[in-house]
């Protein structure tokens, strides 16, 4: 794949299950018999969508989680047009480096818009209870101006929907729209000659 | 014109990665930390003298320290030696990691990356291709060697 339309970053704590959510968006599965395995500096993995009858493909950049990584993290997140932002859905702590990561986002990187992601929603029905509480993330969410979402890598529930959500959004703006279009005029007029590299 | 063994370091972040190394190296305590850091940048960068200066303080680091951070090293050990074209060696860390971790996904998948890479600069085809003409190469020396003691 030689070029990418839209980058996006996954940011948050260790082993809420960042490399799981790309795993189900772009390959559409899920390993339970696979032990933890946490991902060195940062994996790639790029999907093409169909957004509004229009191709384009997201670039993906899955961080590590430890904090030993934060100084390669920041170098991923830039120029990135989306971040999704995961915590643990009940592991509060978890949730407190999301905020981290969203006020470092804010300041430093003012035009990627952020995707809030509760993971691992399957565990509520085995009796666990969200940490914090939904409402709290909703009103924090609401409050920044970022999007929420509660999705299970393990059964699929709302990852194809985040991600189409934030393909959705990017070419709600023009002038994105715009770019995509021009890399597949010229992307077309070499035909023949084109090396892919 | 992404992944991991195309996409380039900034030269701001190297910059930067190399002033904090080097200050540490004046003062002569160099943290783990920093070494890595600056390897790390130095194995992205777009020059092959930048990436084997990354790939010896990854050597030293791998050599020097405990065993969690032995798998960070083969693993941009192995991107290091990819992009200098030094495959051999490359495939040799990803093999010593998978011995250790089986399963890692992520390694498995650099492996696939640079086998492809590989591949596309023919470099699979010219190692069986050398094969064959040592082969030819041995049969003629061979039967000159007959002819030459008839």
């Amino acid at each position: 794949m030689n070029r990418v339309d839209l980058k996006v970053v996954l940011l948050g704590n260790a082993a809420v299950g960042k490399t799981s959510l790309v795993e189900r968006f772009v390959n559409e599965r899920f390993n339970e018999s696979l032990s933890y395995q946490n991902t060195i500096g940062a994996a790639f993995a790029a999907k093409q969508m169909q957004v509004n009858g229009k191709r384009l493909i997201m670039g993906i950049w899955d961080t590590a989680g430890s904090e030993k990584y934060d100084a390669m993290s920041r170098i991923y997140y830039r120029g990135a047009k989306a971040a999704i932002i995961c915590y643990d859905i009940i592991k509060s702590n978890t949730f407190q480096r999301a905020k981290f990561w969203i006020r470092e986002l804010r300041t430093v990187e003012e035009g990627c818009k952020i995707y809030i992601c509760a993971t691992k929603n399957d565990i509520l029905k085995h009796g666990a209870v969200p940490s914090p509480d939904i409402n709290v993330v909703e009103t924090y969410a609401a409050g920044i101006q970022a999007k929420f979402f509660i999705t299970s890598s393990k059964t699929g529930e709302n990852v194809a929907e985040l991600f189409n959500e934030i393909a959705q959004d990017f070419m709600s703006d023009p002038n994105n729209v715009q770019k995509v279009e021009e890399v597949i005029d010229i992307s077309n007029e070499s035909k023949g000659t084109y090396c892919c590299q | 014109m992404e992944d991991v063994l195309e996409e380039v370091v900034s030269s701001d972040d190297l910059k930067k990665f190399e002033r904090i190394y080097n200050e540490q190296l004046r003062s002569s305590v160099i943290t783990q930390k920093a070494q890595f850091e600056y390897a790390w940048c130095l194995v992205r960068s777009k020059y092959p003298a930048d990436i084997r200066k990354g790939i010896l303080l990854l050597e030293d680091l791998y050599c020097n320290h405990n065993d969690s951070e032995k798998r960070d090293c083969l693993y941009y050990l192995a991107i290091g030696n990819a992009r200098i074209k030094e495959y051999t060696k490359a495939l040799n860390y990803v093999r010593s990691f998978l011995q250790v971790e089986p399963g890692n996904q992520q390694v498995q998948h650099l492996e696939t990356l640079i086998k492809k890479k590989m591949e596309k600069e023919g470099l699979y085809g010219m190692a069986i291709a050398g094969g064959v003409i040592i082969g030819i190469a041995s049969i003629l020396g061979l039967s000159f060697a007959m002819v030459k003691r008839n």
